[in-house]
């Protein structure tokens, strides 16, 4: 008599990711098929329908792109903070109130010249993003509270800032009474480069390269993995974990809170509270793929973005919302299984010994 | 001739980087204790865990009663009846001692009196008297460690694995489980004991083989027919030579290079763990501090270091207080320190070696915000060779190496900055006998640089053999000072129980 | 405005599906219409009842009425890239005609509507629009309000009526100040008090709302999301309840009075007509009961029958344009005159209308 066992590997190969994830994604595809042949929808239609619509031509690729750029911005502050194993979830929160930041200075200096404008905006969206972490950062540092609950807590508060914006401070004279902002400047719009693709996929790309450098290279980086492998060793050697604490959570803040700043100057007309429309949780699942590398968030966020933008597409052929929804969630769920299969081996055994 | 209860034959297990097995063999008669004895990285736990079905051996076979198995999980092994109690125990600690036992094998209804009837009987059983319904955190080591037995036992396991079972437990509850083990192997069944005690081997076990290497040197040596010295030489493969030999004491002491004044400590819980405290160290000496563990020791050279905050008292390092000064700044300022904990303080497990032999000196590698990573490896390659730590790579992960070369390697850290004071806590604990000789061997050479050293042992000989001068620590406070070379065991013993 | 969290989706995997695929099956009337791809973008999912739902409903009317081919694609969120995406899949797929279906959709549709010039982009609820190929359509949804309004105040005893009040922007107000002038009409001492609850769809807290209002002395709900929760809670209370959007009487059978409903099968079946034949103009479009796209759902049967005539006679003569539920004289809360005694107040009056009428409790301010 024989059966299947999962046994851990001793020795996970590095080869073994990429098989892992086709493998894991046919699985999803196959349940998938399943899921749709049972509600009545095509699946050979859906399926070519969705890469078709994410990777099957330049104006699809470029869409996907400006897709990927969020989630790869949020995965990479979520990656930064799990360096030292901590957990920021509220890059939502950061992301929307980055982008608060940003369409403030754009209502400050709405006369300046595009490239400072743009620029100031960006800047003001990483210190906006740092300032909405600055709270569980120091709550964190300071007395201990985990960063978890407060980071997940202030996001709802960030949206609540931008309705608040809407009805009255930041209220569009133009819009007939309704909540609204006013709309950005024309000149605070990042051009495309290639097809519909905006300038913040190039930006995106080098903060990314930027950082994937930096955490490794730098003086910086190599305290945070100190601090992360253990907290007692990098007391022993005299790095402060307080304010390496504080640093990180900052840091990945600023990250997503820029990853607000581009989507507004790169996607969006006015600041709206669907500025992120999820990509700060999208960041979670982006991160735990690309295994917390920086330089993984990037290919990891392309097949993301391309999966939302073919998932949504789907709907033409009359699937639903719904079990597009699930479709999507099925491919994700077969990648961070894959990903977690890598680590073992399934083996054929005895099943009785003895 | 009955049946081995296990044979081992021609195990090979690799590791990147590490051969951990190299066709390893072994044979159990039932009935009987058998000691697996063997240096640090000699392969002794790697061989148990392909017994027990942690690892599947990638050569070789493993055969029960002369059946081959073929392990895929520890639960396969444990059905098979091969329990390991492991070094750290992996209990529940807020179930209570039976649902300990139980776990994972309880029947489908569970019904609570029932269950710690029976647990309680088995105990008996086997002689040793347990609570059944005391929760696991409020256990002793060594009655956790008991726990462990019973789980295995519960299970009906027929070959027992302890992984140096004795090095947390009391004499006291050392001596019980030699008492466990023989009436577990009464009733037939074998228990393997893993140690490189021999004082504790000759006094439990019936056989012993001994591995060098990842490969077995003797096979099933009948204790009685062998002395310890044999078996040491055996697990060395040359005759050992004391210590003793190697240490000359230092006549000429030089000027004070740390001054510990009044120090108090408080531990986590906000008791005194260290209680106005005040010593010497000269350039040139060995000051040893002796005592039983957990009397303090651990909290002073913390504070020292700039770990723990004196609440307090001062320390001054040549002659500057630093009693506010940073652990970067002390280290700067020529105080090295070997913690007690090397993995997990001393060095970082999970980065690799070269990011470990720079944890120290990084701060004299950097060009800006950028390490000079080209730096970095020059400085471990030659930490490494200069202190013969056995290394793959230095970008190779440093769970690849063995205590020793961990102990070498953060030894060698931190004497690679010449420092003029080195605090050394339980600097050869757990080293096998090359181990402890090679760090005993750099201590000395401090001492006769004329840098002060600062030593913490548990282990009395050791201190005795090496250290200039010896003070007793007792509930935190220096309950004795003495002179190795005059000083008897008994008078210094009775400072470390406490009494005046 | 609503927000969706697709990814907590992942993290349940239910397989227990709704297989909810919308069929297209377009009927065959003849003539150019049925050459004509019209494609929807939802804000949320048609369901049984709501905003959402009565979009549907009109373009399942307007498919078998002209044999259009039509598309559809829910769940979009405002102000996100998505709907973008949308709309270059409907033109990818040969859309003609772009309805979208919310407020917050305006720019993308003004934007897009200037990249494809050969597609019409129709927007309900904005007020943005172009000569060309981009304009709005909305409904006077006031003049049922204000009928729903008349049979709410007949109906309360405690003299006041709770209204559950989505977010406080002149759509909504419109409705409060629509709905409070007709329950005047019916009790002279009736109280509107409004509870704001900022969401255009959470069942939950929609219901918490009217509980509220339930406990401070209402008897009688009116609302204006799209969740069906507030009629709910009125009938757990014992209460009545004035629905919006569709007809929700199903949901509260012993609590539902009436509704004031959107009928927009008229008014899509005309646009996909007129852009078949090449007629379509870009003119945007505000039509009342007259055109049908709005009125006054059934009426529950216990409505006293004069009433009810009294109401329906209201009805004729705003669907014969003789009366305008905003004719003065109309005071603000603060008892300021608005619309001078005779007057009808004008359209962008109407739109940008940001102050209750006296009779409110509550701030239009949200």
């Amino acid at each position: 008599m024989k059966r299947l066992v999962l046994a851990r590997r001793e020795n996970p190969t590095r080869g073994g990711q990429p098989l892992a994830f086709l493998v894991g994604l046919v699985f999803a595809l196959v349940i998938g098929a399943l899921l749709l042949w049972s509600s009545g929808d095509p699946v050979i239609d859906t399926y070519q329908r969705m890469w078709e619509r994410s990777f099957g031509s330049r104006d699809v690729i470029s869409a996907t792109l400006n897709r990927a750029v969020p989630l790869a911005l949020a995965g990479l502050a979520v990656s930064i903070a799990a360096k030292m194993g901590l957990w920021n979830i509220g890059a939502e929160g950061q992301i929307l109130f980055g982008a608060t930041a940003a369409a403030g200075m754009a209502r400050i200096g709405d006369s300046w010249p595009g490239p400072v404008l743009i620029t100031a905006m960006l800047i003001a969206a990483a210190i906006g993003g740092a300032l909405w972490a600055l709270g569980p950062a120091l709550a964190r540092s300071e007395i201990g509270v985990s960063e978890i609950i407060t980071t997940l807590m202030l996001n709802e508060v960030a949206l609540r800032v931008i309705r608040y914006l809407q009805s009255g401070p930041w209220k569009d004279p133009d819009g007939f009474g309704n909540l609204q902002v006013t709309p950005l400047p024309d000149q605070a719009a990042l051009g495309n480069i290639w097809e519909r693709a905006h300038l913040g996929v190039l930006i995106a790309l080098a903060v990314i390269a930027f950082f994937a450098w930096f955490m490794t290279r730098s003086v910086w980086g190599y305290e945070l993995r100190i601090a992360g492998s253990s907290a007692k060793a990098a007391t022993y050697i005299g790095i402060s974990m307080r304010t390496k604490v504080l640093g990180v959570l900052l840091l990945s803040g600023a990250v997503a809170g820029f990853a607000g700043g581009i989507e507004l100057t790169g996607t969006a007309s006015r600041l709206n509270e669907n500025i992120s429309n999820g990509f700060g949780f999208a960041g979670i699942i982006v991160a735990a793929l690309a295994l917390m590398r920086p330089s993984g968030v990037l290919v990891v966020a392309v097949a993301f973005g391309g999966l939302q933008v073919g998932g949504q597409s789907i709907q033409l052929l009359g699937v639903s919302s719904a079990v597009s929804a699930i479709l999507q969630a099925l491919i994700l769920f077969g990648a961070i299984g894959a990903g977690v299969l890598s680590a073992y081996q399934i083996r054929l055994v005895d099943r009785k010994v003895a | 001739m009955t049946e081995p209860a296990v044979e081992l034959d021609g195990i090979w297990k690799r590791f990147p980087g590490v051969v951990a097995n190299a066709g390893a063999n072994l044979t159990v008669r039932p009935g009987t204790v058998h000691a697996v004895l063997g240096e640090n990285g000699a392969g002794k736990t790697t061989l148990m865990n392909c017994l027990a079905g942690v690892y599947l051996p990638d050569e070789g076979t493993v055969k029960l009663h002369g059946r081959e198995m073929r392990f895929s999980s520890p639960a396969d092994a444990l059905a098979a009846g091969v329990g390991m109690v492991h070094q750290e125990f992996r209990l529940v600690p807020t179930f209570t001692v039976a649902e300990n036992v139980v776990l994972g094998s309880a029947p489908r209804v569970i019904s609570r009196p029932e269950i710690n009837r029976s647990v309680a009987e088995l105990a008996e059983r086997f002689g040793f008297s347990a609570e059944p319904e005391r929760p696991v955190w409020q256990l002793s080591m060594g009655e956790r460690q008991r726990v462990e037995i019973l789980k295995a036992l519960w299970r009906d396991a027929q070959v027992l694995i302890l992984d140096e079972p004795t090095a947390v437990l009391t004499p006291q509850e050392a001596e019980d489980l030699g008492r466990v083990l023989r009436q577990m192997v009464g009733e037939g069944r074998s228990v393997l004991f893993i140690s490189h005690k021999l004082n504790e081997v000759t006094a439990f076990c019936d056989e012993a083989t001994v591995l060098r290497g990842g490969a077995t040197v003797a096979s099933s040596v009948a204790i009685a027919d062998v002395d310890s010295a044999a078996l040491a030489e055996l697990m060395v493969g040359s005759s050992t030579k004391s210590t003793e030999t190697d240490a000359q004491r230092n006549t000429e002491m030089g000027d004070v290079v740390l001054a510990v004044d009044n120090v108090s400590v408080t531990d986590s819980r906000g008791l005194t763990a260290v209680d106005g405290v005040s010593f010497e160290v000269r350039a040139g000496e060995i000051l040893g501090i002796a005592g039983v563990a957990g009397n303090g020791q651990r909290q002073l050279t913390d504070a020292i270091a700039g770990l723990e905050t004196c609440r307090t008292g001062s320390v001054a390092l040549m002659g500057d207080d630093l009693t506010s000064a940073t652990p970067r700044d002390r280290f700067r300022a020529g105080l090295a320190y070997v913690p007690e904990d090397r993995l997990g303080v001393g060095l970082a497990p999970k980065l690799p070696i070269a990011e470990n032999a720079v944890m120290r000196h990084y701060p004299k590698m950097r060009r800006g915000p950028i390490l000079l990573w080209d730096r970095a490896k020059e400085f471990s390659a030659e930490l490494v060779s200069r202190f013969e730590v056995k290394v793959g790579r230095v970008e190779d992960r440093l769970a690849s190496l063995s205590g020793g070369n961990l102990q070498r390697l953060l030894l060698g850290r931190e004497l690679s900055s010449e420092p003029s004071v080195v605090v050394a806590s339980q600097p050869t604990r757990g080293l096998d006998v090359h181990g402890v000789a090679a760090i005993q061997r750099l201590l000395v050479e401090q001492r006769d640089q004329g840098t002060g050293v600062l030593m913490v042992s548990e282990d009395l000989d050791e201190l005795l053999v090496l250290a200039d001068r010896i003070l007793v620590m007792s509930e935190g406070r220096v309950a004795g000072k003495f002179d190795p070379a005059v000083a008897s065991r008994a008078e210094i013993g009775a400072a470390m129980a406490g009494v005046s | 405005m609503r927000r969706r969290l697709l990814l907590v989706v992942a993290a349940v995997l239910a397989f227990s599906l709704v297989a909810t695929a919308c069929g297209d099956d377009g009927g065959s009337t003849g003539g150019a219409s049925d050459d004509v791809t019209a494609a929807w973008v939802y804000i949320g999912q048609p369901g049984d009842a709501g905003w959402t739902f009565a979009h549907d409903q009109g373009r399942q009317a307007a498919a078998d009425a002209t044999g259009a081919t039509t598309l559809t694609v829910e769940n979009i969120a405002e102000g996100s890239p998505e709907f973008e995406q949308a709309v270059r899949d409907f033109i990818a797929e040969g859309a003609d005609i772009i309805f979208a279906t919310s407020f917050g959709y305006m720019d993308d549709m003004e934007k897009l509507a200037a990249e494809f010039p050969d597609v019409v982009f129709d927007h309900a609820t904005g007020f943005k629009s172009n000569d060309t190929n981009f304009t709005n359509y909305f409904g006077r949804v006031y003049q049922p309000r204000y009928l729903s309004g008349m049979i709410a105040g007949a109906s309360t005893t405690t003299d006041t009526i709770g209204y559950v009040a989505a977010f406080p922007i002149p759509e909504v107000i419109r409705g409060i100040n629509a709905f409070t002038l007709g329950a005047q009409v019916t009790n002279p001492d009736v109280t509107v008090q409004v509870n704001w609850t900022s969401t255009w769809f959470d069942p939950a807290v929609e219901g918490d709302a009217a509980s509220a209002l339930l406990e401070a002395g209402a008897d009688v709900i009116a609302m204006h999301q799209d969740s069906t929760a507030a009629g709910e809670a009125a009938e757990a209370a014992g209460a009545r309840w004035v629905s919006y959007n569709s007809d929700m009487s199903a949901f509260a059978p012993s609590a539902y009075l009436t509704s004031a409903v959107w009928d927009w099968g008229p008014y899509y079946t005309s646009v996909i007509e007129e852009v078949g034949a090449g007629t379509w103009d870009a003119t945007p479009y505000w039509g009342g009961m007259d055109d049908g796209i709005v009125k006054l759902g059934s009426i529950a049967s216990d409505v006293d029958a004069a009433l009810v005539t009294q109401v329906n006679d209201v009805g004729d003569q705003m669907t014969a344009g003789t009366f305008d539920p905003f004719t003065g004289p109309i005071n603000d809360q603060d008892g300021t005159e608005r619309v001078a005694a005779g007057v009808s107040m004008d359209d962008g009056s109407m739109l940008g209308m940001d102050w209750f009428v006296d009779g409110v409790d509550g701030s239009a301010g949200g």
